[in-house]
Parts: C-alpha cells; sequence; structure tokens
C-alpha cells in the first residue's frame, strides 16, 4: 500500500466530488422509481429534516421524497436497502408526538448490514448512542442497538448461522439450564438482608481511609471490606442505612476516576458528629444551625471529598418520618427531567418537590421501592455530582432494558456475577451510574 | 472498504430485474468512477458531466450486460474511459484542444491508473465517513475551495475551530490511508 504525505492527501482531495452531484445524479438515473412496499413505518420526530440528515450519514438511507409545508416536513421517505421508512416531524397537538415527547418509543427498528460492528461504529460517528454493544446470540445472530438521536432505537443484526426455530428453543434451553424461563426464586429474596432498594456506592482514591473516617465522625459499622489487586469494596451500615464504598486503597491505584457524591446524613446529635467529623479530618461546609425546615443541619466535605449534609431532626426521632438514616442528594442542573427519567426507568414514586416562586426545585424526593433519593438543582457551589448507585431489583434483565428504554446507556450487559449476584450496569443521561443487581 | 467485485453480481443480476436496483450499483461504485474521470480531466463540471453520463450509458446498457467472469467494476471503467476519450476528440475538434490530461486514445486504462483511481475513491468514501463537522470542513476547504474565513462563517464555527477540525480530518484520512509521517 502506498504511504501517503499530508500533500499528498490534500492534493487528493482537490478531485473531491461535491455531495450534491452525488444525490443529484443518484436521483437523476432512477427517476420516478419509488420504492412502495404495502406497509412503512411512519417515525416521527422532533427535527424532521435534521433526523433525515442522520439517518443518511448513519444508515446510508437515501431520501426519496420529501414534502415540506410551513417550516415543517409532514412526510418524507427515506429509503434503506430494499425498507421504506417515511418520517415526519411530530405534530403534538394533533395527536402526533414524537419520542421525545412522550419519552421514548415502545417501537423498534432492526436493520440487516453486512459488518455489525462498523455500522455501529458509523452510526455513532453520526450522532447515535449504544444501547447494546454488538455481540454475538444464541439464535445465530450478532448484534447490537443503538439509540438514534431522536428516541429510536435501531437493532443493527447480521445473520451469521441460519438455524431452525427449534434449534434456537433448544440452545435457549441449554442456556437456561432447563426446558423454559427459570422458574421462580421465591425463596430467596432479591435483596440482601439489611440492605434497602437503592444503595450509595461512592467511589474513593482510598476506600479503607473512607470507612475508618465514617466510623470516627458518624459512628459508622464496617460489615465487609475485600481487598484485591485491583482494588478494595467495603461495605458499612450508618443508622438504618448501608453504604457501598469502592475504590482503591494505599498502594492500590483505583480502577475508576474517583468522583465525590453528596450525601444527607441523619445522626442523633449534630453538633457532636460535627465536632468529630472535623476531628477525623473533614473541613467544615458550615457550622451546625437551626434550618427553617425544622432540622438542625451542618455541613462537611470528607478527607475524600464527599460532601456531608448531616442534621438532626427536631421532634420525637431525630429522623424524619419517611427519610432514611443516609440518602444520596443530587444536584442536578434540573430536576425534573432526573425525576421523570427515574419515574421510568426505575419506577420511583412519592415524588415530593419544593420550589421557589422562580421554579428552582429546591429541594426534592423520591422512592424507589423503600429507598429514598434526594436532590436539590444545582446553584452556587453546588453544582451536580453524579453519584453511584446499586440497585436491588427482582429481574435484572427486565430492568436493564427498561433503564435503556428510559434513556440509559449501558455499561455492563446484565450477567452473572461470582458473588452471587446476577448484575446490569447502566449510566443514566444525568451521569449517574447505577448498577442493577439481584441475588441469585 | 474496497469490496471484491464478484460481490456484485446479486447486485448486478437484481438490477437487471429491477431498474430500481441499480442505486446500489451506484452506491457502490459512484467513487470509482467518479475519481477514475477526475484522475484524466481538469475541471469538477467536466468530470460530474462524464461521470453521469458513465452512469446513464451503463443504467442502459445493463439489461445487455453479460456476466463473462470480468468484474462489473471493470465494464464500468471501460465505458469512463471511453467517455474520456470521446470527450477529448469532441473537444479538440471542436476548439481545437483538448480537455483531457492525456493525449485521447481508445486504449483501455493502465493497471496503475486504476490503482490510481481506487486509491483516490478510498479516501473519498473516508471522507464520507468522517464525523459531521470535520466533513462540512473538508467539504468547504477542499471541494469550494473556501478560506478558512469563509468556511468558518458558513458552519458557524470559529477560524480556530474551523483549524482544528481540518487538522484531525486530515490526520484521520490519512491514517485511515495508511500514511506516512512526512
Amino acid at each position: 500500500m502506498p504511504k501517503y504525505s499530508q500533500r499528498d492527501i490534500e492534493r487528493l482531495l482537490g478531485d473531491l466530488p461535491r455531495p450534491e452531484f452525488r444525490a443529484r445524479l443518484r436521483k437523476d438515473l432512477m427517476p420516478g422509481v419509488a420504492i412502495r412496499p404495502s406497509a412503512a413505518p411512519i417515525l416521527r420526530v422532533r427535527g424532521a429534516a435534521a433526523a433525515i440528515d442522520f439517518y443518511v450519514r448513519a444508515f446510508g438511507a437515501h431520501e426519496q421524497m420529501r414534502f415540506e409545508a410551513g417550516g415543517t416536513i409532514p412526510h418524507a421517505e427515506i429509503v434503506i436497502g430494499d425498507a421504506l421508512l417515511v418520517v415526519a416531524d411530530e405534530n403534538p397537538e394533533y395527536g402526533f408526538p414524537g419520542p421525545e415527547t412522550v419519552g421514548g418509543s415502545t417501537v423498534g427498528i432492526r436493520l440487516d448490514v453486512d459488518d455489525v460492528d462498523a455500522a455501529i461504529r458509523r452510526a455513532v460517528d453520526a450522532g447515535a448512542r449504544v444501547a447494546r454493544p454488538a455481540s454475538d446470540q444464541f439464535y445465530g445472530e450478532r448484534s447490537g442497538q443503538v439509540f438514534d438521536p431522536f428516541g429510536y432505537r435501531w437493532t443493527l443484526t447480521k445473520v451469521i448461522e441460519t438455524m431452525a426455530v427449534d434449534e434456537m428453543q433448544r440452545r435457549m434451553a441449554s442456556m437456561t439450564g432447563a426446558g423454559g424461563p427459570r422458574p421462580p426464586r421465591a425463596a430467596v429474596s432479591h435483596i440482601p438482608a439489611g440492605f434497602h432498594t437503592v444503595t450509595a456506592y461512592p467511589r474513593v482514591a482510598d476506600a479503607p481511609a473512607l470507612v475508618e473516617f465514617l466510623k470516627r465522625a458518624f459512628g459508622a459499622e464496617q460489615t465487609m471490606i475485600a481487598k484485591s489487586e485491583s482494588g478494595v469494596h467495603a461495605e458499612v451500615r450508618l443508622g438504618d442505612s448501608m453504604l457501598k464504598i469502592g475504590g482503591g486503597a494505599s498502594g492500590i491505584a483505583a480502577a475508576i476516576e474517583p468522583a465525590p457524591t453528596a450525601f444527607h446524613l441523619y445522626v442523633p446529635d449534630v453538633d457532636a458528629a460535627y465536632e468529630r467529623a472535623l476531628a477525623a479530618g473533614a473541613e467544615s461546609m458550615g457550622a451546625p444551625q437551626d434550618m427553617v425546615y425544622g432540622e438542625r443541619g451542618c455541613g462537611v466535605k470528607d478527607p475524600s471529598g464527599n460532601v456531608w449534609y448531616v442534621a438532626t431532626a427536631k421532634g420525637a426521632s431525630h429522623q424524619p418520618p419517611g427519610a432514611q438514616s443516609l440518602m444520596v442528594f443530587l444536584h442536578p442542573r434540573r430536576a425534573e427531567p432526573v425525576i421523570a427519567f427515574m419515574q421510568r426507568a426505575f419506577g420511583a414514586t412519592g415524588v415530593e418537590k419544593f420550589a421557589s416562586p422562580d421554579g428552582v426545585v429546591h429541594h426534592a424526593q423520591l422512592r424507589i421501592g423503600d429507598a429514598v433519593i434526594e436532590m436539590g438543582e444545582a446553584n452556587g457551589p453546588y453544582q451536580p455530582m453524579p453519584a453511584r448507585f446499586y440497585l436491588y431489583v427482582e429481574h435484572v434483565d427486565a430492568a436493564f432494558w427498561k433503564a435503556i428504554g428510559a434513556g440509559a446507556t449501558a455499561t455492563n450487559e446484565p450477567a452473572d456475577q461470582p458473588y452471587g449476584e446476577r448484575m446490569a450496569g447502566v449510566k443514566d443521561p444525568f451521569g449517574n451510574q447505577w448498577f442493577i443487581a439481584a441475588r441469585l | 472498504m474496497t469490496e471484491p467485485a464478484d460481490d456484485d453480481r446479486p447486485l448486478v443480476q437484481a438490477a437487471q430485474r429491477d431498474r430500481s436496483r441499480f442505486a446500489d450499483l451506484y452506491d457502490r461504485h459512484f467513487e470509482r468512477v467518479y475519481a477514475f474521470v477526475a484522475g484524466r480531466v481538469r475541471s469538477r463540471d467536466v468530470a460530474e458531466e462524464l461521470t453521469a453520463e458513465v452512469f446513464h450509458k451503463a443504467l442502459g446498457a445493463l439489461p445487455k450486460y453479460e456476466w463473462r467472469g470480468a468484474p462489473f467494476a471493470a465494464w464500468l471503467i471501460r465505458i469512463a474511459a471511453n467517455a474520456v476519450a470521446d470527450r477529448a476528440v469532441r473537444a479538440s475538434r471542436e476548439q481545437g484542444a483538448a480537455d483531457s490530461r492525456e493525449p485521447a486514445s481508445g486504449d483501455l486504462p493502465a493497471d496503475v491508473e486504476i490503482e490510481r483511481a481506487e486509491e483516490r475513491a478510498r479516501l473519498f468514501r473516508f471522507v464520507d465517513g468522517l464525523p459531521r463537522d470535520q466533513r462540512a470542513v473538508i467539504v468547504e476547504r477542499f471541494v469550494h475551495e473556501r478560506s478558512i474565513r469563509e468556511t468558518a462563517a458558513r458552519i458557524g464555527k470559529s477560524e480556530g475551530a474551523v483549524k482544528q477540525l481540518q487538522i484531525r480530518a486530515l490526520h484521520e484520512l490519512r491514517a485511515r490511508m495508511g500514511g506516512a509521517h512526512a
């Protein structure tokens, strides 16, 4: 193969064809030869022109026709291979919303391609987001999934082995170890004893140091610690809540960039906890004071960089009814999309919001199962601190796909883990990492 | 990226049954034909005119095309070589000057020339695969021959960003073409 210098490349680019010529000639060559199958899906999107451009770039579509009216596209036709898809601007007022308006689409599109991995790369270059990386499937296809920027999920696939349906069923049975779906595991709870549905899982540079700090400052009880070459995993109890901690230790670098988390912690005596926290090396972010909402609270930053809003409620208990001892406190730029995502992805309920007249949500909380997550919109020094959550569910795979459908991106395919859990991972659109798990 | 030519057989047969399927052949061979023609003529307008002629001729002759083991691409290139030669003859008669870069001749193009065209075609396909912003900069700069400033204004980015995009695009293209450090 010849070797090209930059100058060679520039010279060759001088002969580059005009993109519009390529499209025009294609149209000239095949006038009136429109693909018109008996059925075609109508993809309603927010921004049909941009969507058509994306489909051309991502999937090699070509535009067959476009009807424009009043600055919108009520009907355009694109052809991919021998398939026709209608693309139209959404019109929610008249009952034709797109996925972005209703929060996702129930319809996916399957696209047969020559090279799944290359097709996914091309789609991602054009602006798609991977929902499931390419992998070989037991039914004889290699496939992966991407979300287009307009809310539709595309399964890019290639048949690598043709087989009868009987054979597919046989292979599925051998995978699940029985003649059908797994039997229900009623005997074992999917949540380990002592845990809530959601457990915060911060990652820090020195996990044992954080455990030590939490013991000294807040009376945490360490329930387990596991060290390996790749890092440390520890679990501690704080009041009625658990905290999983991952990361490095002295002499072990954290496998993933540490990122601090903000917490809300209820303790019996905030003044004492504040003093102990400072003595254990925390930095003050505000000495204890009485808050208008019926708590006495303070703020500290622990030596690992996590932020702790420590409080004692006034009343019968130091912890208000409905709260957990330890809750993650998110600082999203806007609370509403985060709440909507958690509702769609994880079935969050019990949303309570306190907004000021200017619409800023200062405090909101919601429940996922028996766990509580809090948030307040970012302002001043409180900027977004995406968190890592460990979420116990009954059916990992179903929960994983539900989260993906709600807009999350896959980080870990569902898989059985050596420590007796089935686990999957997703990242939500706001940067929070969720590990979705069930005990096996 | 460059497909083995034998893969064309089912596509040719499909297009012979249904003209609309010629689109697949067009998509597959456009860069190749254009690159070959552009290598032989001076102006983009002429290259476009001749490329259009080649594909129109190919589409018209497709029903008569017989599979004789020679790749479909070679058939297209022969049509292209003839089109370039015919034009050179016409031009020299009409204006007393040839537009082609080489003397007109009905000879089949030499392998080395076809190889050069293949390399150019490969580059054109890589440009198509660049991220959107990089591709836009390459098209503005090299196709429309606009300055950095004009390009910046047209794509709504700063001049610095345009320079960066161009550097990244050229770097990427050279890497994909298997470039050496010059």
